[in-house]
């Protein structure tokens, strides 16, 4: 066989790629919660302008003998705190706007306030403030009984308040890119709560920074709580049954294909108003990003029809601050025997680097009852971060700091999470309680906490602080679980992205030992024995991948790779044609794929596929090569 | 067992225990329930003989209306033996905006409007959603909750299981009486609508 002139390079998908290196990460992303603080603050003027009573109702003066009435004393604390979500088009059941919408739940408003039910405000009080709290003093609460008793009077209107304005289209104004879920969801009339995905394609073309993104997940009754996850690989779509039908599940998980640390909490719960980025922290949207969003539905007690839409706000300025999410666990301890009362769960982590932690979000499912966390710092010192003395999942909750607290090096982050299997949990999906062990089902039970923390005062020069704090994080895990998966497989990708590539290998070694049938874990031990030039080594694992996950882009992509570097470029485009079955818009694949027919002397076809590679990215700089180097050898010949 | 023509008694018992009496008396009239239409109907006498179950509910109460489709599924259980009816004791309401409450839920139950909470003193109710079971003599064996779905208002179990209102029919097609004839529900407060 005539071998050809220069060897044409073969491209590596884009810049800075180590070959499919799949970062697992089961991180959930949500956007901490947001009250209307501009209605708030409108109402607030007002009231200070003309005298209106809204400070009057909540101090602590003596009730009584005094006349309760709800223009004067109601009103505004039903306007301040209930009316966010107790008006037309939002989460609540009935409006609270006016007197006659209150005084039809004057007795059930006293008793689930009493029980502080409502409002839905779930952690106690504490020292580091909490942004938009909505717990009620407990004067406000009295007002409500004492009002109730009295017989709910009206009182004189001159002292009512004006009315909440009611909250209208989207709040933050026309969104720049508007996506409505391609399929709605059919939610039945009865049944246990539902969890579905719905996957929003960007269509984008090129890397874009958004500043806000508004959740709005369709009829605002049904749906108890809603979270973005950041998909940067498109690694859901497989889970559709069919495209743009979405799928079901409470926990999922993404595989990313670079060190991409989630970063930002997208979070929706009724009442909340979009959070806007502050400076600096906007979030990255790349070309081929999918943005999931995962829904908690409640059956309504009819068909109810959910489709929901996200809006998203760019801005012009680039992320100059990297927050990142850190994520306490410690699922491998939940083993909670049947009828079980007080099951204790911890995990301590010790931070390596400065950081200021900006949100909190506790997350266990039913069993779940008294949820802590808390800061040790270098001093011995205590602070609460967060404490929920009665866990409710449908509740659940991002919670933003009022100012960012600093927690320096060497501090102990702690969770304590207790559990009750008990016959008395009134939530326990089990009746007669059963054995929960954690996992993703809503039965399974969880017990994480993330924290959305952003480094400082730190030293460029000893590399990206996110990835020593995952380092840390991963080596923690495993101290905690020698057999933690996910810990060996994210610490094999961080060494393998730091160019320790024999250390990588160990890691992802023990990973599929771990797990053998994991096509992930086979396909990111062939990527990196291929990054350490043994593509014979890495075939077996890349098939084996394949084996496991038919149609698996990365696998085939790395195979073509592995094959090509043997000089089997017959196999090698066998194996690009399929990762492009898979993904057909792959300007790399469509590159490698030309360079392999090329490199068999097969030009007409090669030159195809690398005019495809630039049609779908016209800045190939591979492609455009080996185009140029392509046609000068067919005019040669 | 408590006699539901006692609490009649104390109540309005002319207006239906001598419906001629009543039909012609507009006065009286309205102060009884009336179907979606605004005419007077007494469901005793139009269940004569049958056992009576009322469901109390409130459009503006979502226990109310998330327990739709397990009312329709008992009243199509037992739908032979015995005669049910939605009864929405809210003055507020009217026959359209309960029409189209009854449209959008898929029931096929007959629906009253008790204003003036005729029936929800003869039932003995305060909850939305509770009902009251009458005998085949149309005497009050039991009112309270359906089952034990809600724990509290915004906190509900799983699945029942226990079914306070299945268990009353089933023992008034026997003859028997209910052992706890009375469990408050979890909902609205029927009297925040007096």
């Amino acid at each position: 066989m005539l071998h050809l002139g220069p060897r044409l390079k073969r491209g590596t998908r884009g810049p800075g790629w180590s070959p499919a290196s799949c970062l697992l990460s089961s991180w959930l992303r949500a956007s901490w919660p947001q009250w209307p603080l501009a209605l708030l603050t409108i109402f607030g003027a007002v009231a200070a302008l003309f005298g209106w009573p809204a400070a009057r109702a909540a101090s602590d003066q003596k009730l009584e003998g005094r006349e309760v009435t709800f223009n004067r004393d109601i009103a505004p604390i039903v306007f301040r705190s209930c009316a966010t979500c107790h008006q037309p088009g939002e989460a609540a059941p009935f409006s609270l706007l006016t007197y006659s919408d209150v005084k039809k739940h004057a007795r059930q408003i006293a008793e689930v306030t009493e029980a502080r039910t409502m409002p839905p405000w779930l952690p106690e009080p504490q020292k580091l403030k909490l942004a938009d709290e909505l717990r009620l003093s407990e004067m406000q609460i009295k007002l409500f009984r004492e009002w109730f008793d009295q017989g709910a009077i009206e009182g004189d209107s001159r002292d009512l308040p004006p009315a909440p304005k009611i909250a209208e289209g989207w709040r933050l104004g026309t969104p720049d890119l508007i996506l409505t879920a391609e399929k709605a969801l059919t939610l039945p009339p009865q049944g246990s709560d539902t969890y579905w995905n719905f996957i929003f394609h960007l269509p984008i073309q090129q890397t874009r920074w958004a500043k806000a993104i508004e959740i709005r997940p369709g009829d605002k009754r049904y749906v108890h709580h809603a979270n973005i996850l950041v998909d940067r690989a498109g690694s859901l779509r497989s889970r559709e049954a069919a495209p743009g039908g979405g799928f079901g599940g409470m926990e999922i998980q993404i595989e990313s294909q670079t060190f991409d640390p989630d970063s930002h909490l997208l979070f929706w719960k009724p009442g909340t108003v979009p959070y806007v980025e502050p400076e600096g922290m906007a979030l990255r949207l790349d070309k081929g990003t999918d943005l999931v969003l995962n829904t908690h539905l409640q059956p309504s007690g009819k068909t109810e029809v959910i489709q929901p839409s996200i809006g998203i706000y760019f801005t012009d300025h680039p992320a100059t601050k990297l927050p990142m999410l850190l994520q306490l666990e410690n699922d491998a301890k939940l083993d909670i025997p049947a009828g079980q009362k007080d099951f204790l769960v911890t995990d301590e982590f010790k931070l390596p680097v400065d950081v200021e932690l900006l949100a909190i979000y506790p997350h266990a499912h039913y069993l779940g009852k008294d949820i802590q966390a808390y800061a040790t710092f270098p001093d011995g010192k205590k602070e609460t971060l967060i404490h929920i003395p009665q866990w409710n999942l449908n509740w659940q909750a991002v919670y933003r700091y009022q100012q960012p607290v600093l927690l320096p090096k060497g501090t102990t982050v702690s969770l304590r999470y207790v559990y009750d299997n008990s016959e008395e949990n009134p939530l326990n999906p089990n009746r007669p309680p059963a054995h929960v062990m954690g996992g993703n089902r809503s039965s399974d039970e969880m017990c994480h906490l993330w924290l959305q923390v952003l480094p400082v005062h730190y030293d460029v020069a000893r590399g990206d602080p996110r990835m020593v704090l995952q380092e840390a994080l991963a080596r923690h895990n495993l101290e905690k679980n020698p057999a933690d998966f996910e810990a060996h497989y994210n610490l094999a990708a961080m060494l393998q992205a730091r160019g320790q590539l024999a250390d990588a290998t160990g890691e992802y070694e023990t990973a599929l030992h771990l797990r053998p049938e994991d096509a992930a874990a086979n396909n990111a031990l062939g990527a990196v024995l291929l990054a350490a030039a043994k593509p014979g080594e890495a075939v077996q694992y890349l098939a084996r991948a394949l084996q496991i996950r038919p149609g698996y882009f990365d696998a085939h992509y790395n195979l073509g790779q592995a094959l090509a570097s043997q000089d089997n470029f017959e196999d090698a485009a066998q194996q690009f044609r399929q990762a492009l079955q898979a993904q057909p818009d792959d300007a790399n694949a469509e590159a490698n794929l030309g360079s392999a027919l090329a490199e068999m002397g097969q030009f007409t076809e090669a030159k195809t596929h690398f005019e495809r590679a630039l049609q779908i990215d016209p800045h190939h700089s591979l492609a455009k090569q080996n185009l140029e180097e392509l046609l000068r050898l067919m005019n040669q010949h | 067992m408590r006699d539901r023509s006692f609490a009649w008694s104390t109540g309005r018992c002319l207006r239906w225990a001598l419906t001629a009496v009543c039909l012609a008396s507009v006065a009286l009239a309205q102060h009884g329930a009336v179907d979606l239409d605004g005419n007077t109907v007494d469901p005793f006498a139009a269940s004569s003989g049958k056992i009576l179950v009322l469901i109390f509910l409130r459009r503006d109460c979502p226990v109310s209306s998330r327990y739709a489709p397990t009312i329709q599924q008992i009243s199509a259980r037992y739908g032979h033996d015995a005669s049910f009816w939605l009864v929405y004791p809210d003055k507020a309401e009217t026959g359209r905006t309960i029409h189209q409450y009854l449209s959008d839920y898929g029931y096929r139950l007959p629906a009253l409007r008790d204003p003036d909470h005729t029936l929800v003193k003869l039932a003995h109710v305060q909850i939305t959603p509770e009902v009251a079971v009458f005998d085949r003599k149309h005497q009050l064996i039991y009112d309270g909750r359906i089952d034990d779905w809600y724990v509290k208002p915004g906190q509900s179990h799983p699945a029942a299981t226990t079914h306070e209102l299945s268990d009353a029919i089933r023992a008034a097609l026997a003859g028997q009486s209910v052992e706890n004839s009375e469990v408050r529900g979890v909902g609205c407060y029927i009297s925040d609508l007096d």
